[in-house]
């Protein structure tokens, strides 16, 4: 994660404290321009990644930590993927976010698919899915990310083992396990049961009326082709994109061509 | 001292591949490997070895509830209670525990221990546990609401076998509008309840402040005299002195005619147990937010291997086992009894796949040569 941190104090991004309700969130924000929100995955919340920096020269990109990964504190008064969607409808009000883009990458996929369904028209205009969990298709289960061990998951998320191995060390210092450990935590608060998904997001998705890109890594070993295709044919306005050479960590594995994506997906 | 002969049940008869084909005994071991032509001589024989423990002068046998593993086949622990329950007259019944957290439904456990307190005329011990990490993958239970899950299926399981009249019970994860236990319990206000610890510091003031018996699980002497420790210092907060038998130390035995014998025939049966039986992977026994992130780091940060990677001299210098000829064992618990300071000895005689036989001349010895040694201070 060393890579993570330098990125992070170079840039000379700060986490913020923000009051929303009776709940207080770590953001980073950078960039300017059209509002984008981004969503974490459940893995590596609260750092500014390079990801994060190429869309902060088009965008004002507003990245907050969900209640327990990254920064912010744990919450209980979050204690469901439900509470996450009116915690960012509630911060999308406060911060008077206009022609917000809302891009969420697996767990924050789930999030996003959420919020869009709970805000629909009037408070998105686009929708990002990026190798998003939240379906529940039981005869293309997710991995079970729990269960493995740290070599098994960098496997399993990373198509190229190569970009896998520069961007975390092989001996993690203790405040690095740490970290990781806090937003495994927070992943299993919100994930372990129903595993990975709500059950009843299917049927409210086309209530998601705004246009939606599905981008998901054409090797992605985590969350199978079917949930991209589920979302992409429940999703009225939506259309599914293939990002080649890539895994699960598309926009950690191929920002370049993943952005070039989203940019083009956003511009049309 | 209290002695109680603490039997797990494992299933022996693993494959000669196991060691080279599978990293875990639990969970996901195929239950194909289990044999129910095995398992009806099996389950019999370790009942067996539970009903002679009476004869043998034992105060209690306990048992306890796994799930999916080969480390231990009772997924129910008050059905061993049930088959033992008329089968012995006198002896003490422990349930180590019922995993009430694991349950979405914590008011069957009332009903089945008050059920058994009856049938038995009030030898039940209740102990209740959370469940080990892997059991949380099996129950669907997230590890995250399981310190939560138990105290609140606790509260609601006491609440229930204590009121005399129906109640509505809410909390954060049960709601039951209709409580009303039939039976109620023989002894009163509710059974002994034992709760085992593994160093949670938050565990030993939770024990103490309910005046329950605390529990050792496998570790190091050193650090279960921390853990003892902790307890005593937490029950003095509470303004008393545990009671010895507030304080049980569990522990593998093996005894034999001299100690050359005892390693002889012990090593393979206590290997068996750590480097098989106790076989895990690490995400399966510590699910993120099993431990809290303080425990985690104190887990991570003292670098202690897993079971299957210590040697038999080690399990053996860092008190995972006591081995010997009777008279090295008497030596030996005296000394943990002075060190650690417990009056509830759970001794664990079946011992991995030790055989019948050998369970039977364990106990014997353990019995007739062990146990006397401590009769001037018997409970």
């Amino acid at each position: 994660m060393d890579s993570y941190h330098e990125f992070n104090m170079s840039n000379g991004n700060t986490a913020k404290q923000l009051r929303v309700g009776a709940t207080s969130v770590s953001v980073l924000e950078g960039g300017a321009g059209r509002p984008l929100l981004v969503l974490h995955p459940a893995g590596g919340a609260g750092n500014w990644l390079p990801y994060h920096e190429t869309l902060a020269r088009r965008y004002r990109v507003i990245a907050p930590d969900c209640p327990g990964f990254g920064h912010s504190a744990d919450s209980d008064l979050v204690d469901g993927v439900d509470d996450l969607a009116f915690l960012y409808a509630d911060l999308i009000e406060q911060l008077d976010l206009k022609d917000l883009i809302v891009l969420g990458s697996s767990f924050g996929g789930w999030v996003a698919a959420e919020l869009a369904v709970l805000v629909a028209r009037s408070a998105i205009s686009k929708l990002i899915l990026v190798d998003a969990i939240g379906l529940r298709i039981p005869e293309a289960p997710i991995a079970d990310l729990f269960a493995m061990g740290p070599a098994e998951k960098m496997a399993a998320l990373f198509h190229d083992r190569t970009i896998a191995a520069r961007l975390f060390p092989a001996e993690p210092d203790i405040d690095t396990i740490m970290a990781f450990y806090r937003d495994e935590m927070a992943f299993a608060k919100f994930a372990w049961s129903p595993f990975c998904c709500n059950p009843k997001l299917e049927r409210r998705l086309h209530r998601i009326t705004v246009p939606t890109l599905i981008l998901w890594g054409e090797h992605d070993a985590v969350v199978p082709r079917q949930h991209a295709e589920r979302y992409a044919a429940r999703i009225p306005q939506a259309q599914l994109q293939i990002v080649p050479d890539a895994g699960h960590a598309v926009l950690m594995e191929r920002p370049e061509e993943a952005i070039r994506a989203i940019e083009q997906f956003v511009g049309t | 001292m209290q002695f109680n002969l603490f039997h797990l049940m494992p299933y022996p008869y693993l494959p000669d591949d196991f060691d080279a084909k599978y990293d875990t005994a639990s969970l996901t071991l195929p239950n194909g490997i289990f044999d129910p032509k095995r398992g009806v001589a099996l389950y019999n024989r370790y009942l067996d070895e539970l009903e002679y423990a009476e004869q043998l002068g034992f105060d209690a046998v306990a048992v306890n509830e796994h799930h999916q593993s080969a480390y231990g086949i009772m997924p129910s622990p008050n059905i061993v209670i049930g088959a033992l329950a008329r089968r012995t007259s006198h002896i003490r019944l422990c349930a180590l525990g019922n995993a009430i957290a694991l349950r979405d439904h914590p008011l069957r456990v009332a009903e089945e221990i008050a059920m058994l307190d009856n049938i038995t005329d009030g030898r039940v011990i209740s102990g209740f546990v959370r469940g080990i990490g892997f059991e949380c993958y099996a129950q669907s239970v997230s590890p995250t609401r399981s310190i939560a899950r138990f105290r609140e299926a606790h509260d609601l399981i006491v609440k229930a076998w204590e009121s005399r009249e129906p109640f509505q019970w809410i909390s954060e994860n049960y709601e039951f509008r209709y409580v009303n236990v039939w039976p109620r319990s023989v002894q009163q206000p509710h059974p002994p309840i034992w709760v085992p610890g593994t160093g949670s510091f938050e565990t030993m003031q939770w024990v103490a402040q309910h005046r329950y018996s605390y529990l050792s699980v496998y570790a190091p002497t050193r650090v279960i005299k921390s853990w003892f420790d902790g307890f005593r210092a937490a029950a003095k907060e509470c303004g008393y002195v545990p009671a010895p038998e507030q304080i049980g130390f569990m522990v593998p035995i093996y005894v034999a005619e001299t100690d050359e014998r005892a390693h002889e025939e012990g090593r393979q049966h206590v290997e068996w147990l750590y480097h098989k039986a106790l076989k895990i992977r690490t995400e399966y026994y510590f699910p993120a937010g099993y431990l809290s992130a303080k425990s985690f780091r104190g887990m991570i940060g003292s670098g202690a291997k897993p079971f299957n990677q210590l040697s038999y001299e080690e399990i053996l210098d860092m008190g995972y086992a006591v081995v010997g000829s009777a008279a090295t064992v008497r030596e030996k618990l005296k000394a943990l009894e002075a060190y650690l300071g417990f009056g509830n000895l759970c001794a664990v005689l079946q011992i991995g796949d030790m055989p019948h036989e050998r369970t039977m001349k364990n106990m014997e010895l353990f019995a007739r040569q062990v146990m006397p040694a401590f009769a001037g201070n018997r409970h």
